[in-house]
Formats: structure tokens, sequence, C-alpha cells
């Protein structure tokens, strides 16, 4: 039977929507504001063990001897993980392209400061750090490479010895005709800026409690995992285990935001318990580990792009050469972050082509993995400047600019050059609401009268579309293979009519119980609290993947609508039955299942659900006792890419403009955030509370990329960065709180007509800022196209200037 | 390993005797040893405020502090904070709920403390004494707007006597 997926809330035919939409107060929040969540370190399994890991010193070293015999025989140590162990039982981690990733502990050489290459399991922590004490290992050096540069020099040393060389992939996409554009064009603006790594950062660090079955051969594992699945997957291919006999319990999870843990901590404890006669085996990454080596660092990019522009300010044309530096191989999937650009490469812009001229390197730095965007914002930061520059160049307002070029109400849904669809918006009505909330002319008057007194005011703005709902096609030109991205609910009504949803995911943070819980709840004219959503393991959950790439909000809501409609037919079966009559006489109307003819008879959802699992009897022929259902929802009509990456790749393409005024320090080189604004459109608002908090999250996170965070390394690839000293999060001293509204363009293609949005301000906040900063110095001929434009970058800048 | 040192403490009014190494800190001995696991570790290097307990009244890393250092103390910890009977919670915590005040709620704890001390001392803080307090308290998740929102709740509430 075909499932129809209500396009917006009132398509839904089963009675007015009370939660859908509304504020409603999160089902997470009374276990997490008590302390009582089992956040994976509150889980002690009995005769557990807990794993220390013993890091390389050096980026880059052949690994000619590791002695553990202190360790092992230190009283309470159980075992010593060496290289050795890992060649024997295990395979290096799958990547994509394939061929660079390496195993859990160090087989042979070291790659980067941090990689593991030796681990303790033993009675507690602090004996298993003891035991890393006396673990003698000897290296040989060898020249490490920092840089990209230094990776592609000739005779630079091979990282993987299944290449000949340190490039990864060396890949460029022509969309329409880039070159004609380019000659023709009035103006060409171009630049080059460099992007500086950043992460992810969540509270809670990775952690995991693995328990390997020597009987069964089979592997338990219960930890903070933010795509379960996709887990037990790798971790099957990994540790040579049947797929079906490696189960994953995951744990609500103190943030993720993309960046937890990377496979190394899950494969060492599995091997640390095996090796310890299956003892379970504990590791919580700290937050040092999780600094240098934890799959936290994102996006190292050295960017050279220009735009073709028309006398009048139109752009036609866009050419970017991104050289991306991986780190030390792909094991984090940090090569996904190049391709996603091509999901929105130009942005809200009508722009006809163009070229993206992509080399992704492998060095001596960390392997890099996923955060919040997962690409683009780097991306647009360098849109956006451009369209900054221009707009300087022409002597043209930067809104206006945009204004512009925007596509238009009428031109969605919308092929970009690089071949997906935008499915609706309304950039024009969006900019507008905001220059009128923000006053923008009174905000540049006053910015001129503060020049005048030799104030530094920037004003920035900028547009991006975040592209939602992600489907594996869009990063196939990496390597990625495959289709369709599964999130499943399982709906499962109890004898006293009380509905469990259950999913494959756990909490992160971003309410999506809740959402599942707004949605159920009025489909079936339910109390919001006779709902409980709850998840259980990857062996038993149907297909899911989890939150990730802007998706979850939207595709959980066509699981439980899809659920809730195969049920629906079911409940009318067996109401027809009784009532005898045919099930399409039978309606849901406000939590009762009525008939069409004669509403007042019915019987409510309780009762029959109560009947089905008493009343087997009273059941018609072939209907199973069993009031629950199973839906898996994926992405609609999504393509194969064709030879230059194009394809119909993320379901959705929310957008957002914001405006930031700020002001610079001239003594201090520090940035002040003197006012923020937001307006956005995701299409339908499940949740506005929630969707407010994922703004104003990702602007923080954005604020930080812009002004503060950075993992550096020195020149000889030793990461500077060690601690939360170092790396420097926001504050709420740093966090401007933003005026936000919105306009609302329902998506034609998702249920409820909702966008993915939870990547949110990531996209914009950096762009915008970086434009507002250049627009504060732009009165001394000063320009910083690198990120962050720290106090410290921002002072040398000022001061050279003098 | 290393002798154990006897300690007596009262954590959320409740008296404990307990043998500690002298290197346990106290945010393990909470987490591990009296299996209170509703103060987390965010950092164990002192940033990130995560780990907020107060010791006699004061606010305190409980990744920093030593277990050994707490002998004779009163600690209190987010378990503490709601009724332990009825399960009906603090002011504090109904604010951050109510407020959105909190998504992953891994720093959480810390702030309720924090702001359990702040409130404590100063019923009607302004938008920068609240600053000020909870500067040393990382969020990564929300921020901190409604945070800021939670505590404005709180104080208003408490004062009407909630
Ligand atoms: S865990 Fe104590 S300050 Fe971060
Ligand atoms: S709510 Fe997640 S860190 Fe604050």
């Amino acid at each position: 039977m075909a499932i129809e997926i209500p396009k917006l809330p009132e398509h839904m035919h089963s009675g007015a929507t009370r939660f859908i939409g509304r504020d409603v107060k999160r089902v997470e929040d009374p276990a997490l504001v008590s302390g009582t969540v089992e956040f994976i370190d509150n889980l002690d399994i009995p005769g557990m063990l807990h794993c220390a890991i013993l890091r390389s010193p050096h980026p880059h070293a052949r690994v000619l001897k590791v002695d553990t015999s202190a360790a092992e025989a230190l009283e309470g140590v159980a075992a010593v993980l060496t290289g050795e162990d890992a060649r024997r039982w295990s395979n290096p981690a799958y990547t994509a392209p394939e061929g660079w990733g390496a195993y859990c502990v160090a087989v042979d050489k070291v790659r980067f400061v941090g990689e593991p290459v030796a681990a303790v399991a033993a009675e507690n922590r602090y004996i298993a750090e003891d035991a890393l004490e006396l673990i003698r290992v000897e290296y040989e050096l060898l020249p490490p490479l920092a840089t990209p540069q230094a990776a592609m020099a000739p005779g630079a040393p091979v990282l993987f010895e299944a290449h000949d060389s340190n490039v990864v992939q060396s890949r460029v996409y022509n969309w329409g005709e880039v070159d004609r554009l380019f000659a023709e064009a009035d103006h060409v603006v171009s630049n080059s800026f460099r992007w500086n790594r950043v992460g992810a950062n969540p509270t809670e660090t990775f952690g995991c409690i693995c328990q390997w079955d020597l009987a069964e051969n089979s592997l338990t594992v219960h930890g903070a995992y933010q795509t379960p699945r996709f887990w037990v997957a790798a971790r099957a291919m990994a540790l040579n285990l049947p797929s079906n006999k490696v189960r994953i319990v995951s744990h609500p999870m103190g943030g993720s935001f993309g960046g937890k843990g990377g496979p190394r901590g899950t494969d060492i404890s599995a091997l640390l318990s095996r090796k310890s006669e299956g003892r379970p085996v504990k590791y919580i990454e700290d937050r040092m580990e999780y600094l240098i080596a934890g799959f936290s660092q994102s996006w190292d990019r050295h960017y050279e792009a220009s735009l073709a522009v028309k006398a009048d300010g139109t752009v036609t044309g866009f050419k970017v050469r991104l050289i991306d530096d991986q780190g030390a191989g792909t094991e984090g999937w940090g090569t996904i972050s190049v391709a996603k650009p091509l999901a929105a490469f130009t942005g809200p812009y009508r722009i006809e082509a163009a070229r993206y001229d992509t080399v992704l390197v492998a060095t001596n730095r960390a392997p890099s993995g996923a955060y919040r965007g997962y690409g683009p914002p780097p991306h647009f930061l360098v849109l956006e400047s451009l369209m900054d520059m221009t707009a300087r160049k022409l002597a043209i307002d930067p809104a206006e600019l945009r204004r512009r070029n925007y596509l238009r109400p009428e031109q969605f849904p919308y092929t970009t050059p690089a071949g997906n669809e935008y499915d609706s918006g309304n950039y024009e009505a969006v900019l507008d609401k905001l220059l009128a909330m923000a006053d923008y002319r009174g905000l540049r008057e006053e910015q001129s009268r503060a020049r005048a007194a030799g104030r530094l005011i920037g004003i920035g703005v900028a547009s991006t579309v975040e592209p939602g709902v992600f489907d594996w096609n869009a990063y196939a030109t990496v390597g990625v293979p495959g289709i369709g991205v599964p999130e499943g609910v399982k709906l499962a009504f109890d004898v006293f009519g009380n509905l469990t949803v259950v999913v494959g995911f756990t909490l992160q943070g971003q309410g999506q119980y809740t959402v599942a819980a707004q949605i159920a709840a009025d489909y079936w004219g339910m109390d919001f609290n006779a709902v409980k959503v709850t998840t259980a393991a990857t062996d038993v959950t149907p297909p899911h993947f989890g939150p990730g790439g802007s998706r979850l909000g939207v595709a959980i809501a066509g699981a439980v609508l899809g659920a809730s409609q195969k049920l629906e037919d079911l409940f009318c079966c067996v109401v027809a039955h009784v009532m005898q009559t045919q099930p399409d006489q039978v309606e849901l109307m406000d939590g009762r299942l009525r008939l069409k003819q004669n509403p007042a008879v019915g019987m409510s959802v309780a009762e029959v659900a109560g009947l089905m699992l008493s009343r087997a009897d009273l059941l018609p022929p072939g209907v199973e006792p069993c009031p629950e259902a199973t839906y898996v929802w994926t992405a609609p009509n999504r393509t194969m890419p064709d030879e230059e990456g194009r394809c119909r790749s993320y379901l959705t393409a929310a957008n957002a403009t914001h405006l930031v005024m700020l002001e610079i320090d001239r003594e201090t080189g520090r940035t002040d955030i003197l006012k923020y604004f937001i307006v956005d459109d995701c299409g339908t608002r499940l949740n506005p509370g929630n969707l407010e908090g994922q703004l104003q999250g990702a602007l923080a996170q954005g604020v930080g990329a812009a002004l503060y965070e950075e993992y550096v390394y020195s020149d000889d690839a030793q990461p500077l960065v060690t601690t939360y000293v170092d790396y420097l999060i926001p504050t709420i001293h740093e966090i401007p709180m933003a005026k936000k509204d919105f306009v609302v363009t329902p998506s034609p293609f998702t249920p409820l007509g909702a966008k993915g949005c939870g990547e949110g301000a990531m996209h914009t906040t950096p762009a915008v800022i970086h434009c507002a900063v250049n627009d504060a110095l732009a009165p001394l001929g000063l320009e910083i196209r690198e990120t962050p434009a720290s106090p410290r970058r921002l002072w040398q800048l000022l001061h050279q200037a003098k | 390993m290393t002798t154990k040192q006897r300690i007596n403490l009262h954590v959320n009014g409740k008296a404990y005797e307990r043998d500690v190494e002298p290197r346990l800190t106290l945010a393990d001995f909470l987490r591990h040893e009296l299996h209170l696991g509703g103060t987390h570790v965010g950092c164990e290097h002192g940033i990130c405020g995560v780990c907020t307990v107060l010791i006699d009244g004061r606010s305190a890393r409980s990744c920093l502090t030593l277990a050994v250092q707490v002998d004779g103390a009163q600690v209190t910890t987010v378990e503490g904070l709601r009724n332990r009977q009825t399960g009906q919670l603090h002011p504090i915590q109904q604010a951050f709920v109510d407020a959105h005040g909190l998504q992953c709620g891994f720093c959480t704890p810390g702030f309720l403390m924090t702001t359990l001390e702040l409130l404590g001392e100063n019923p009607d803080p302004s938008t920068e004494e609240i600053k000020e307090a909870l500067g040393g308290n990382l969020c990564r998740c929300t921020g901190y707007e409604s945070i800021l929102a939670s505590v404005r709740l709180a104080a208003e509430r408490m004062r009407a006597g909630g």
C-alpha cells in the first residue's frame, strides 16, 4: 500500500494539531537537569576494566620496538595492546577513497602526534595511566610534513605506502561555460583565503565500553555514538566480526556536532576486551586526547577563488581552487567535507557556471573529521567575502548586491550549476525582513558617525543556503557509495493504549525525541505524556542513521508519519470488522476511529489497541494481534551523480541572512559584537524552541570559528593546542544574543514542509563576521583573509600598518 | 599504589566516611566512589566548569580539587537540588526546563550549581552580574541566550517565593 506522507501540518487528516509548531517543553529535560541521565561514563559493568592509551609524541616516525613487559607486570594491569595485536586481529580503518586508513594502534609507523602506539586495560584509570609510563617505545624519526605544500613537494616521503604520493584526490569539476563567462566579465574579483582548523568540541568527550564475548565471538559496545548502525558496519569490517555479531547500545551524548571519537577508541577497547578474556573495557577519552587526536579537527584549507561580474553587479561565474589538508589519512571521513559544497556551491545566487578544482592532501597533522556543516562554512566564507569585495569595487551596497543576484521565488525548484535541486525559497523576503528588523540604514548612519570619530565599526550582511537532509550520493565524488539514508521508527501501542516510539538514535541535544512525540501525539490525538520515545540497540531497531547532515527533524517526521499511517490502516480494518462495515468507511479523527457516516459511533485508539491485544477472537481473518508498525523513511527521488558530480543530493535548501555590527579595538585587536540579527527560512517550524536553540548554538560556534578557535600546529607538525587554555571556546561574554525572525516557505518535497536546519547559523556566522571585520578595516585599506580573525591576528595587522 | 587516607564529609547533607588515595580527584570520588554521576567532567583542567560543585557553599571545580581536600566539608552536587522524596525540581532546575536552558544537558549541572551560588548571594542579579557569574562555565550547545533567560526566570520565581 502506498504511504502518502502529509506535506503540511494542515494536511494531517487526524484532527487539529496541538503540538506541532508549538513551543512544547522537551521530554528530555527533567532527567537532564536532575543529573540522572546515563551518559556513558555513568555506566559501570561488573568486572569492568579501564583503558588508557599511549600516544605518539612524534608526528612522523618509524616504530622500532614497543616494550610492554614492565607495564604488564604492574599490579592491577590486565592486558596491554600493541600494534602487533592490531595487525593480527584487525584491519585498517575503512576510508573513502579507499586505502587511506590506519590500524587502531600504530603498526610500523606513526603519522601524527597523538596516534596510539599501545594501550592498557587495568583495574582503574589511575593504574592504567601509571602503566603507560612503564611502556618503552623506540622510534626512528622521519621528516614531518606539516603542510600540503610540504607533502606535495617533489621527493617528499610518502605517508601511506600503498600510494605513490600524498595526494588523496585531485579532481576538477566544470559546471557550465566558466571560461567564457570569465572572458566576457566586466570585472573579475579574485583572492586567496586561509581557513584554519576548527572543531566540534562537545562538552562530553568520546567514551565507550566494549565487551568481546569469546565464546560467541561477538562484540557488545555501549557508548556515545551519533550514528550507531553506521558504526556497526565499520566495526565488523575493522574487527573481522560478522556484522550481526556487533551490537551497539548508544547512550545519551553530551553533544556531538559530528565530531565524536573516531573509530580508534572503540576498536582499541574491543581488542583489549578480547585480550583480557572478554572482560568489559571502558575507555573515556580525556580532553587532551580529544584535542590532539580525537578526530575533532576539521577544515584545513587554502583557497584561491574568483567571481566573474558584470558592470551592473550581476555575478555570472565562480571559480574555486581548494587545497585541503586532510591530515594523516581519511579515517575521520574528512574527505566528505570537500564534496559537500557541491550541494550548494553557488549559494543563494543565480550564478550560471562554476569550477571547483580540488586537491586533497595527506600530511602529518591529525586526521580531520566531521564538524557541524561538514564543509560548506569555509566555502561560504569565501563566496561571501568575494561578494563583499565585489560590492566595494563596484561601490554597490553589499545588501543590494546580494539582492540583485538572488534566485527568485519563481525559479524554484531550481537546479544549480553543480546539479543539486533547491526545493523552495524566498530570499528577498528574508533580506527585507532582516534589513527592516535591524534598521539597516540607521546602522549605516551610526557607522559613518562612529568612523568619523575614529572608531573601527564594521557591518556585515551575508546570505547562505543550508543543504538539508543529506544523501550519500552527495559524497559519491570522494568514493562514498550508495543512495538512501534510512531513518526508521517502530510505533507500538500497548494494551492500555499508551504509545512507545522506538528510534535508532539517542539523545544528543537537539530535542528530537520531543519532535517525534509531538508528531505522534498529534497524529493519534493523544495526550503528549502518553507517548514515550525510546531507543534500542542496533540489532533490534529498524534501519536508521541518526542525526547528521541536517536531516533528522525531517527524517523522523517522515518515519513517524509513515508508521502512523500504516497503523491507522490496520486499525481501520479492525474497527470495520468489529462494526461490520468496510475499512474505507472508518477514519481516525481526534483520537478516535469512527464511522465516516456516523461520527458518533467509534472506538478510541486505546480501545482498538486493547482489543487487538486481548480479543484475538474479534480480529478480522489474517490480522495479527499486533498494534505495531515500522516505517523507514528516506529522501525520495535522489539520483546517481553524472561525470561532473551533478545529482539531486540534499533534499532541502534552507536559507538565512545574517547581519552583524561589530567594533575592533585598535589597541588590543579584539572584536566586540555589538548587534546581531538573523532571519531564516527553513520551511515549517516543527518545534520553534528547538529551532531557536539550534540557531543560537550554531551562532556561538560560528563566532568561535570566526574569531577565536584554531588548532595551531608548529612548522614541524607538532600540535600546539592541547587544552582549553589554547583552544578558545567562546564564553557567555563573547556571544551576542541575536535578534531573530523568520519567513516560512514550506518545502514541497518533505514531510510537513520542514527543511533541514540543524547546522543553521554555522553556515553563515563565520562569513558575516569576516565581512563585517573587513568592512571595519576598509577605511584603513586593510583586509584579513584568514580565520580566525583573532585578537592577535588583528593586532598584528593593525600594528604592521602603522 | 599509594597509602589511602581517611576522609569524613557531607555530600548533599548525607555523611560519608571513606579511605581514598591522595591523588583521587573530587570529581572521580563523587562519580565513581559515591556513584553521584550528575557531576560531569568536560576537560579535567579547570576551564570548562562542567564539574562545578559547591564546597561549603562556594562554587569549585571538582576536577581540580582532590578528595582529601574536602575532609570535613559540606559538598553540594546537582543530586542535592531536587526534592529527594517527591522528585520535584528545584526552581532553578524548573526554570532551565521552562526556558530551554539546555540542549545536550552535559554542561547543565555546572550551570545549575553556579546559579545556585549566585542567587544565594544576589537574588536579583543584573544581566551583567549573571554573565560575570557564568563566565567560567562553557556551553557548546546553546549559545548561552537561553541560559541567561533561565537564570533570570529562576531569580524571578525564587524572589516570588517559588
Ligand atoms: S572538568 Fe573541571 S573545569 Fe572542566
Ligand atoms: S547544553 Fe550541551 S554543552 Fe551546554
